[in-house]
């Protein structure tokens, strides 16, 4: 048992500290809120010459060969920071199935544009129903003599308005017994004829969108691994990044501790600070022990990501409880800062909506527990 | 970053497993379970354990430890926990103390005993008048030559009745301008004449006691640390022992005993479909404070204390809201038939839900109430301002 992060990830954690303090100030957060992109390409190309994008890939893929954990690190300095653009897109649910599944084409066709930030990928999976599960994908393609056409609506998808491609999540086969079944990945060029793209007004203004596919033709050779077959990988995807999600997360809430510490250490009513006062101090010992929580459970987590030990239980365990404690830790925070956190302009709100928007990605608290019950042995959850 | 247990620690949890899986027999049990204190058959098997090292792992090996890390010893609570043997706690607790702040002589003489389960105290803090606000107890303490005569009152001294000897905070100066500075700790005799011990019980049927000291002598080679420097003593005993309690295989294996319960005898049917989502949520939760408190002890095993302590307290607090989540659930899903009696014939599982369901409130109030270790967390951890 060793809890301490490496030498090099203590200089990976201090320099994206650092970093973003300096290049992704909340005032840049608040703007690209407003902005229809959602990002700064200046930044973003900033980032890719950091080696942030490709952090986890393969050297020969033009990654830097570094871990999942190491990713977690710089993903928890990305919630602390409110980091705004397609990372997560384009390197949790993009390109790390393409590393998983692909095959070596398509790595060295897509892996480079992704590590050297030319290529931004969104993954098109929730529909109607927003829900993380296989019986919920309705969008079809259908085989023609040339590959395959696309029909549905995609819901929920961030960052599909700046995309490059897509990972579009399909049902080519109808004819099976289990919802799991004769589901297809099909890796898609955004610039298609027949995508739709509209952005969604959301609680994070994070650029989540409808996408509507209408008759697009897509290649034999983009399916992403083997046909009819992806729903495992789906699932493996889901789990891996609602882990990625928790790292975030554990960021956003250390963030939030960190300002109303702070901010209680200097308050001043009734002669003294308000941190005095059990009342308060309460508020931010609960704060601490559900930051604290979380983290232990979103590095046990992102730990056997990282050394290829199974990882199916602990994420469900750790997206459980990251989803509800994040609201807990925002919400308790919120109310020691009194009346000044609540105002749009305060830091507090941007954090307020992010937990919300982050507890709802990849499932959130009741959709894993049901996997925590399934697996305890309950037919019924 | 490794989560798993090093090697030592993993085959220490294996000897010590194995041992109890053996040696902690029926008799052991139903004593442990009957919450009356040691008898025979737990004072036996703490023996057998102290004769092979089990007791004090922490420890050096010339006390009769394992000179091993706070690991190993969250791994004997759990053990213990798991297999419902006795709990040596207050005896390790104030070995750890000795051996921060005892003398050569103290050492020697105790050290040995406690860790080969010979020697067991019960801890002597808590007054009528003095709970949370440990420092204004009153039970006083005057020397006489080359003794200390004592007077007053202890209370919710849980061990006394069974233990050989009283870890003993007293008043030395009433007139101390700061309270704590006015404090001597003593090891006292339990037999020493002027004692009285008298049995309280707690609504789940546990013994603790009511102790009185009536002109009561104890030798100044009993004083651990400083005359009025009994504040350190205490400090050293209640923080002193980093890990501890950080795993969770006792609530766990009652959280499986649950799910087999519901899954046979209640049916997983729509009437309880409420209860898969309610158990999921103890063992997340459950989970989470296992690895919180993983973390802290690898850091204090390690000698690093990271940002805001590290998590070791905070998972202690959540483990006492999980324990009384675990019973609340329990009983919930038990229905009327949590509300009989052991020895009912309608009872359910042993009829051992309720006992722990009435003993829940009192893990969250012993060795410091919740709101104490928020008061701490807040004013040692986070870096709040005391009053």
């Amino acid at each position: 048992m060793d809890p301490r992060l490496s030498e090099e990830q203590e200089i990976l954690q201090k320099s994206a500290h650092d970093f973003l303090a300096e290049k992704c100030p909340k005032s840049l957060v608040r703007e690209l809120e407003k902005d229809k992109k959602g990002y700064s390409p200046q930044l973003w190309k900033e980032v890719a010459d950091l080696g942030w994008i490709g952090l986890a890939f393969p050297e020969k893929y033009g990654g830097s060969g570094m871990s999942f954990l190491d990713l977690a690190i710089l993903l928890e300095e990305m919630g602390k920071a409110c980091f705004p653009g397609p990372f997560f897109s384009t390197v949790v649910v993009g390109g790390l199935p393409i590393l998983d599944a692909g095959s070596e084409e398509q790595k060295q066709k897509y892996l480079p544009q992704i590590t050297s930030g030319k290529a931004i990928f969104a993954l098109a999976l929730t529909e109607a129903s927003g829900k993380y599960e296989a019986r919920s994908i309705k969008t079809r393609a259908t085989a023609d003599k040339n590959g395959y056409i696309i029909n549905g609506t995609k819901l929920f998808i961030p960052d599909a308005y700046v995309a490059d491609y897509f990972l579009c999540v399909a049902r080519t086969d109808d004819k099976v017994k289990k919802p799991e079944d004769g589901i297809s990945v099909f890796i898609v060029d955004a610039k298609s004829p027949g995508i739709k793209i509209t952005v969604l007004d959301t609680i994070a203004r994070d650029k989540q969108c409808e996408v509507v596919f209408d008759q697009v033709k897509v290649p034999r050779e983009n399916i992403l691994g083997k046909l009819n077959q992806r729903w495992s990988e789906i699932q493996k995807t889901i789990e891996r990044a609602a882990i990625a999600k928790c790292c975030e997360m554990v960021g956003g809430m250390q963030a939030v501790l960190d300002m109303t510490v702070a901010y209680v250490k200097e308050r001043v009513q009734f002669d003294s600070p308000i941190g005095v006062f059990q009342a308060v101090q309460h508020h931010c010992v609960n704060m601490l022990v559900d930051t604290e929580g979380s983290r232990a459970a979103a590095y046990d987590a992102a730990w056997r990501v990282s050394t290829g030990r199974p990882y199916s239980d602990e994420a469900a365990v750790t997206k459980a409880w990251v989803s509800d404690a994040y609201y807990r830790v925002v919400t308790a925070g919120t109310q020691a800062h009194g009346g000044v956190a609540i105002i749009e302009d305060h830091d507090m709100p941007l954090y307020y909506r992010r937990a919300k928007a982050a507890e709802l990605a990849f499932g959130d608290a009741r959709f894993h527990r049901k996997t925590v019950a399934r697996k305890m042995g309950f037919k019924s959850a | 970053m490794d989560f798993e247990l090093n090697p030592e620690d993993k085959a220490f949890q294996k000897e010590i497993r194995e041992f109890l899986d053996k040696e902690c027999n029926e008799h052991v049990v139903a004593e442990v379970d009957s919450m009356l204190g040691e008898g025979p058959y737990s004072k036996e098997l703490l023996r057998k354990m102290g004769a092979r090292k089990l007791l004090t792992p922490t420890w050096p090996l010339e006390y009769g430890g394992r000179a091993m890390g706070h690991m190993a010893e969250s791994i004997k609570v759990d053990e213990i926990t798991l297999h419902h043997a006795p709990f040596p706690l207050d005896g390790v607790e104030i070995g750890n103390s000795l051996l921060m702040v005892g003398n050569e002589e103290q050492k020697k003489r105790f050290l040995p005993g406690i860790a080969k389960g010979e020697i067991e105290f019960a801890l002597g803090y808590s007054e009528p008048n003095a709970g949370s606000d440990v420092a204004s107890v009153q039970l006083r303490s005057v020397e006489d030559g080359d003794h200390f005569i004592l007077n007053g009152q202890k209370i919710y001294n849980t061990e006394a009745h069974f233990s050989d000897y009283h870890w003993l905070l007293t008043r030395s100066d009433p007139n101390a301008v700061k309270k704590h500075r006015g404090l001597t700790l003593f090891m006292v005799d339990l037999k020493s004449p002027g004692i009285t011990i008298r049995p309280l019980i707690t609504m789940a049927g546990l013994r603790t006691n009511e102790v009185f000291y009536e002109d009561v002598k104890v030798p100044k080679a009993n004083m651990v640390g400083e005359k009025n420097g009994g504040w350190a003593v205490l400090m050293s005993a209640l923080y002193g022992g980093g890990g501890g309690g950080s795993l969770s295989s006792g609530t766990k294996k009652v959280i499986d005993t649950l799910v087999k319960y519901v899954l046979t005898e209640k049916r997983d049917t729509e009437d309880n479909e409420w209860i898969p989502d309610a158990m999921a949520e103890l063992y997340i939760k459950t989970q989470v404070g296992e690895l919180m408190g993983l973390r802290a002890t690898g850091f204090a095993d390690l000698k690093v204390m990271p940002l805001y302590g590290g998590g070791g307290a905070a998972s202690r607090l959540l483990g006492g809201d999980t324990r009384r989540l675990l019973y609340k659930t329990a009983m919930q899903i038990l229905g009327p038939y949590g509300q009989l009696a052991k020895d009912s014939k309608w009872a359910q599982l042993h009829g051992e839900i309720l006992r722990e369901y009435m003993d829940a409130p009192r893990w969250t109030i012993v060795h410091g109430s919740q709101e104490i270790q928020k008061l701490n967390i807040a004013t040692r951890s986070l870096g709040l301002p005391r009053k």
